[in-house]
């Protein structure tokens, strides 16, 4: 259920908004038209997407813990490291390979929507063909994150209210911050990992694609440290 | 056989579990009683590495829970029967349970043929009732063929029916010399269901036997109906006798067997009637034993009345 959500927001919200620009561009700004990146708006459609995936990973465990079927899963898995491990590989497993597909999906289906009006860009470019990739990779690492997030809160309504105010609430209070502490501050933001991650040319504020991969992956690995060794070391 | 070696268990500042020491023999179908809050929950989760304990531990032929390589298939548990994925179908549930632990799927019809819920093995666990979830509960605890069985109130939600099924069914587990443990807070259960029995209050242990033990080593009560009955009262509390009812039916003593009353009366000329020595029931027993262990007791009536 949560895939298909995912799925249908992706390619969906990424064909409403791509046939939105095609159809206005003729009203485009020149400026706006010189730094558009018909990549990543083409792929706009994972900024609702990374809220599904997140979910999905909450609640891989979260759920677990609200039917109370935790205990009949430790009960056949006392070993909680194999638990924790057999869970985080069926999640990253199937998120991945359905994120990349259903990103390179949206990206061909957008680049076909906008040919002949609005500029596109082809997978035969190294950047173009990295950033869609690190589109899945952006939604895989936050389906690991949501995971990460349910084994430390354990319930699924706290994880999903945290997880929604890293990726959206997180920015806006930074936006009431002195200017030069935006600066450094706004590329450390998961949203902005993710938009580094998967633009061509990530603006000079952002991280360049790598190092977001790279910082993104830090919060996923901490936080998942973090709930495996609450996993290891609670009462279930 | 399991093995409860000192186990305490604290949880934040209620100390749930105190030094609990007792073993569990295979072959017997060993109850488990205790009033509600006395630490039987708790001990069974960590029997099963569910709950840590704070001193202590608990061991399956020698192994604590979380080293046993497939649990399932050498202790089955029944901890709380709504403890399953509600969007699963039973035969689903029993599926994954099976298939984590290398068990043959072929047992898992078999066990919902057993647990007698075969013909809703394709519905949503979510949907059942309690009596079903308790039966998949069981189908789920037999999956491995296990040689230690834990059940934590397992009568709970079963009709009549379902529970002399049960009672049989862990006397034939046990015959087949399995170690089952079965934990109740009725004890009019236990009498019926366990051989031996542990008794434990506050989370801790109070005492250990068997049913006969238990009701023999406590204090039963004589009825007596005699010609006289004043003199004989009055005679038997001169002979350390404690005249608890004194009715017109007729008298009941304490602390004096019925050859001792029979021959007091005899030697007094007061003619005896009826003697009947009363046996302790097992709840009158447990009662005493846990009066002052009982977490959450209820006033009695004359209190309530009291206070009007």
């Amino acid at each position: 259920m949560g895939v298909l959500v995912f799925i249908v927001l992706t390619l969906g919200l990424g064909a409403l908004i791509t046939v939105a620009v095609r159809s206005h561009w003729h009203e485009t700004s020149p400026v706006n038209r010189l730094t558009f990146d018909p990549v990543s708006t083409s792929l706009a459609g994972t900024i609702f997407a990374q809220f599904a995936v997140g979910v999905i990973g909450v609640l891989l465990i979260s759920s677990e813990y609200s039917s109370g079927s935790i205990r009949t899963t430790l009960a056949a898995v006392p070993n909680r490291m194999r638990l924790a491990v057999s869970k985080l590989i069926v999640l990253t497993a199937s998120i991945f390979i359905i994120s990349e597909i259903v990103c390179f999906i949206a990206f061909s289906m957008g680049q076909a929507i906008f040919s002949g009006v609005v500029p596109t860009d082809s997978l035969s470019s190294g950047a173009v063909l990295r950033s869609v990739i690190f589109a899945g990779v952006y939604l895989t690492l936050l389906a690991v994150f949501g995971f990460a997030l349910g084994l430390i809160l354990r319930h699924s309504a706290a994880c999903i209210s945290v997880f929604t105010s890293l990726l959206l609430v997180l920015p806006i209070i930074v936006l009431f911050l002195p200017q030069s502490w935006q600066n450094t501050i706004t590329r450390y933001e998961p949203s902005a990992l993710g938009r580094a991650m998967m633009s061509t040319t990530p603006p000079a504020q952002l991280f360049a694609a790598w190092t977001a991969l790279v910082v993104l992956a830090i919060y996923v690995a901490v936080a998942l440290g973090v709930g495996i060794a609450l996993l290891q070391r609670r009462d279930a | 056989m399991l093995k409860i070696d000192h186990l305490s268990k604290r949880y934040k500042d209620t100390l749930a579990v105190d030094d609990l020491d007792f073993e569990v023999k295979p072959g017997v179908v060993t109850g488990f009683l205790g009033p509600n809050g006395s630490g039987k929950s708790t001990t069974m989760r960590v029997i099963l590495g569910l709950d840590h304990p704070t001193k202590g531990r608990a061991t399956i032929n020698g192994k604590k829970y979380a080293d046993i390589k497939s649990p399932l298939r050498e202790v089955g548990a029944l901890l709380d029967a709504k403890a399953v994925h509600p969007g699963r179908s039973a035969r689903n549930h029993l599926r994954a349970l099976a298939v984590s632990n290398k068990i043959a799927l072929s047992r898992v019809d078999e066990v919902l043929e057993f647990a007698g819920i075969a013909s809703v093995a394709h519905k949503k666990v979510g949907g059942f009732s309690l009596g079903m979830s308790q039966r998949l509960g069981i189908a789920g605890a037999l999956l491995g063929d296990p040689g230690v069985l834990l059940f934590d109130e397992p009568v709970n939600g079963l009709d009549p029916e379902g529970i002399r099924w049960i009672r049989d069914f862990f006397r034939s587990l046990a015959k087949e010399g399995r170690t089952v443990f079965v934990s109740s807070h009725l004890m009019s259960e236990m009498a019926v269901s366990a051989d031996q029995i542990i008794v434990i209050g506050r989370g801790r242990f109070i005492t250990q036997g068997s049913v006969d033990e238990l009701t023999t080593t406590a204090q039963g009560t004589v009825f007596v109906r005699s010609s006289d009955p004043s003199s004989l009262a009055a005679l038997l509390v001169r002979n350390d006798g404690v005249v608890l009812q004194n009715a017109e039916s007729g008298l009941t003593i304490g602390a004096l067997t019925s050859d001792q009353i029979g021959t007091l009366a005899h030697f007094a000329g007061i003619t005896i009637f009826e003697l009947t020595p009363q046996r302790a029931s097992l709840e009158d027993v447990f009662m005493n034993l846990t009066a002052e262990s009982v977490e959450y007791g209820s006033a009695s009536p004359e209190m309530m009345h009291r206070e009007h």
